[in-house]
């Protein structure tokens, strides 16, 4: 006999009984869709935490002065104390074909006063029309507008702006060191107030019109300290980062190139470990589905004996009864697939485009310095659906076999005389 | 109706004693579910209970006493007034208090800018009782270079190591710290680097800086005053009750707007959060699988029913309420789940406890990501599994309440069973 008329049984035994079919089948799409959505929502979780810390005040790449990094130090411009024409270095970078956004910044440390209070902050100069196309924090403003070169404006964190007690339109005394070994100081007045949700960075910064501060510690024009850049995809952040570091050390500037990976390599290396828990989570949900396969394979062969051993008695070769039970667990595998796919992809379709906000639950979280708001958004992994899939079929199988040997050990003399 | 309960009871038995091998595979599921169940939430709860301590000993404590304005404004002028402080340290030696405290420390914690040469740093400048705060933070044990402070110190300081290069210090060397003092004036201060430590945690390597307090009262004019009086408790689950009685010790003074008490959740909301994500994402896990052996009871159950369906009818003939009949079907699926549940809890309490009891090493998976922090907390590869009489007792009420889920569909549909199609012999 051909293979065909043992998978037409396997697969009518089905439905025999639909209830008990599709309560094993619900168990396992369940577990499908439990394996695909929280693989998901932990690579929505990654990805969130990526994203932020690459483009809510940081860059996914970053040039410095080959000094630069660790020590931060005001001195270490890119270019040295001579400074670079740095425009021309945008200029050579938006050119690279990944990259979308780059932006000059210098930063400093200084007191900031409202007169009532102070507070020590760090000040960073930025080219506002620029840094909005890099970065997010300061588009959109909690309130106010972006400061405007030459008029002594600036933008504080909400946190730094209720510490100091000041609102729009309020003036505020700067003092900072500056590189000629001066003390300088200035009246601002707050142009606006951003807001990250990174506590610290939003208690501590002030933004300011790169020229403004570079006029404040008396840095030369050409002197800035970091160019960020943001690139289409942060995957290739590091590819991109080593084509920028090739163009630009060929002109024999001493500058590094890092991408986000190497400034931030816990992260990095958070995503790995999500990754490796992926498996352990499949293999979990799938042995206790296991168990409810088992159960009705067992009760389904059962039933059956008599038939199995009326099978035997006219010639059936054992392996073909196995054959049978397996093809109708793979049929219940084939049937709990397509109800998880069913109550999966519209579900993580709707997490996806328009994530479910978790904030009644918890608040913002850092990990390693990185923000994660609460929501329920999830990434795009096609290969868990893949994998969910395999693990799904797999555990059917497995679950089947030790039914199906039974059933083919059926001793058929014995189980056809005793009723 | 007593005697007729414990016939019901024993009918219920009975069946599930009479499909040995599928009552043995779904209580297996719910046994393997069970042990899990214990298993992750312990070491849940385990991991969570040192991420909160390690927070808590880099911030104000499990509980803290303040100046309400001070949170907000994290001024100078918002300190704990002399006699507040006093009466709050007093109430952590309460003898209703003192047993769940670990540690207690009086703080002066401001933002200031530390100088050198090299540039300027925002700093946030942390006035301690050294011998108080060697107990209660955990800086003093993470010295990468120098030494921590002493309480002879003058003019020391013991800063974080990113602070330190980027404002390229070594011991011994001396910067200037500024900030606004007591009478409103910006304030400035030499002090000499006598250590270095790495806390793992960027966010505090690069700003925090300790000094000893008498340093900070003549620099500040703030005598001995201190922003926060906090204490590391002996477990978090701890924080609720001290938290109340000290706010009932301390009534005057909040009711006076002079203090106030908080937990640690309120005063690191963000610490919070990463226990409330972890735990959210743990207790969907746990939804995942119980519903997937959910199935596995109904479906168990219900087979049974089906074949018992004259067995049913003749029951209800012989004069068994439609309700009884129910009520034996519901005995049957509880006992099922509740009793193998109850054993995989046992079971997993006894497993996590003899095999991780001292503390289950994750180095080995997180090798990559070593370093790992949250929420301003660095996360320990060691979980020591943690156990709480109400965590169990959560657990068991959850089975249970499967349990009851599970068997009730079963036992609708043995209890509509129609008498007369039932017992019709169709064989």
């Amino acid at each position: 006999m051909r293979g065909s008329p043992w998978r037409r049984i396997g697969w009518r035994n089905l439905g025999r009984n639909p209830k008990r079919t599709a309560l094993t089948a619900l168990g396992l799409a369940v577990g499908y869709f439990a394996v695909v959505f929280m693989v998901g929502w932990s690579e929505g979780i990654v990805a969130e935490l990526i994203e932020n810390s690459t483009s809510l005040v940081s860059g996914q790449i970053e040039i410095h002065h080959a000094e630069y990094r660790p020590e931060r130090s005001l001195y270490d411009t890119i270019g040295g104390r001579a400074g670079a024409d740095f425009e021309a270095l945008l200029r050579a970078i938006d050119a690279d074909r990944a990259v979308t956004a780059s932006a000059p910044r210098a930063y400093a440390g200084g007191l900031i006063s409202s007169g009532e209070a102070t507070s020590a902050g760090m000040l960073l100069g930025v080219d506002p029309a620029r840094e909005v196309r890099l970065t997010r924090f300061l588009d959109p403003l909690v309130a106010g507008v972006l400061p405007a070169a030459g008029r002594n404006e600036l933008v504080v964190g909400d946190e730094l702006a209720r510490q100091l007690a000041v609102g729009v339109g309020d003036e505020l005394v700067v003092v900072a060191s500056g590189a000629d070994g001066s003390m300088a100081n200035d009246l601002y007045a707050v142009a606006g107030i951003y807001r990250t949700g990174l506590v610290e960075f939003d208690a501590s910064t002030a933004v300011m019109p790169l020229t403004d501060l570079q006029t404040l510690v008396v840095l030369g024009p050409d002197r800035i300290h970091e160019i960020a850049v943001a690139t289409a995809d942060p995957s290739t952040a590091a590819a991109t980062a080593a084509r920028l570091s090739a163009t630009l050390d060929a002109d024999g500037r001493a500058v590094t190139v890092a991408p986000w990976t190497e400034l931030n390599p816990v992260l990095r290396e958070y995503a790995a470990l999500a990754d490796s828990v992926y498996l352990v989570f499949i293999a979990i949900i799938f042995a206790v589905a296991s168990f409810g396969v088992a159960n009705t394979m067992l009760m389904a062969t059962f039933e059956r004996r008599r038939e199995f051993a009326v099978m035997l008695a006219l010639g059936a070769a054992p392996r073909s009864i196995v054959g049978i039970v397996l093809y109708e667990a793979l049929a219940i595998g084939a049937i709990s697939v397509a109800a998880g796919a069913a109550i999966t992809v519209p579900l993580m379709a709707w997490f996806h485009v328009a994530p479910p906000g978790l904030g009644w639950l918890y608040g913002d979280v850092t990990i390693y310095g990185a923000l994660l708001t609460p929501s329920l958004r999830v990434g795009h992994n096609v290969p868990v659906w893949t994998w969910a899939t395999v693990g799904l079929v797999l555990t059917a199988l497995a679950a089947a076999f030790y039914p199906a040997l039974r059933a083919a050990r059926t001793p058929p003399a014995d189980t056809l005389s005793g009723i | 109706m007593n005697m007729s309960a414990r016939v019901l009871v024993v009918l219920a038995l009975r069946n599930l004693r009479r499909q040995l091998r599928r009552t043995a595979l779904t209580a297996s599921a719910m046994i393997v579910g069970g042990a899990l169940l214990v298993f992750s939430l312990a070491v849940g709860d385990g991991g969570h209970e040192q991420w909160i301590d390690s927070g808590v000993r880099l911030g104000t404590g499990h509980v803290t006493v303040e100046h309400p304005g001070y949170r907000v404004s994290r001024r100078i002028d918002d300190r704990l007034p002399a006699d507040v402080r006093r009466l709050a340290e007093q109430a952590f030696a309460a003898p209703d208090i003192a047993p769940y405290v670990v540690a207690s420390s009086a703080k002066l914690s401001l933002n200031g800018l530390a100088s050198s040469a090299a540039g300027s740093r925002p700093a946030r400048i942390v006035a301690v009782d050294p011998v108080a705060e060697a107990g209660f933070g955990m800086l003093d044990d993470q010295v990468v270079a120098g030494r921590y402070l002493e309480p002879a110190d003058r003019l020391a300081a013991y800063v974080g190591a990113a602070l330190v290069d980027s404002l390229e210090l070594r011991i011994g060397s001396r910067f200037v710290v500024q900030a606004q003092d007591a009478h409103r004036e910006i304030a400035g201060q030499l002090l000499r680097v006598v250590g270095v430590f790495r806390s793992g945690l960027p966010e505090v390597d690069q700003t925090v800086l300790q000094i000893p307090r008498d340093t900070a009262g003549e620099w500040l004019g703030s005598a001995r005053d201190v922003t926060n009086v906090g204490a590391v408790l002996s477990a978090s689950a701890a924080t609720a009750g001290v938290r109340g009685r000290l706010e009932r010790i301390l009534a005057e003074p909040v009711a006076r707007g002079d203090a106030r008490v908080m937990g640690w959740r309120e005063s690191d909301p963000a610490l919070a959060a990463a226990v409330a994500v972890d735990d959210f994402g743990n207790y969907l896990v746990q939804a995942f699988l119980f519903t997937i052996i959910a199935f596995g009871v109904v479906n168990t159950v219900l087979m049974s029913v089906m074949h018992r369906h004259r067995e049913f009818g003749v029951l209800q003939a012989l004069g068994l309420t439609p309700r009884q009949t129910g009520a034996i079907v519901l005995v049957e699926g509880l006992t099922l789940s509740a009793v193998s549940g109850l054993i995989g809890v046992g079971l997993g309490l006894t497993l996590t406890w003899w095999l991780f009891g001292d503390g289950l090493d994750l180095s080995g998976m997180m090798d990559e990501a070593n370093g790992l922090t949250v929420s301003g907390a660095v996360v320990d590869p060691v979980v020591v599994p943690l156990f709480s009489v109400r965590r169990i007792a959560e657990c068991a009420l959850f089975i249970l309440g499967v349990g009851v889920a599970a068997s009730i569909y079963p036992a609708l549909r043995a209890a509509r069973i129609d008498v007369t199609e039932a017992m019709k012999f169709d064989r």
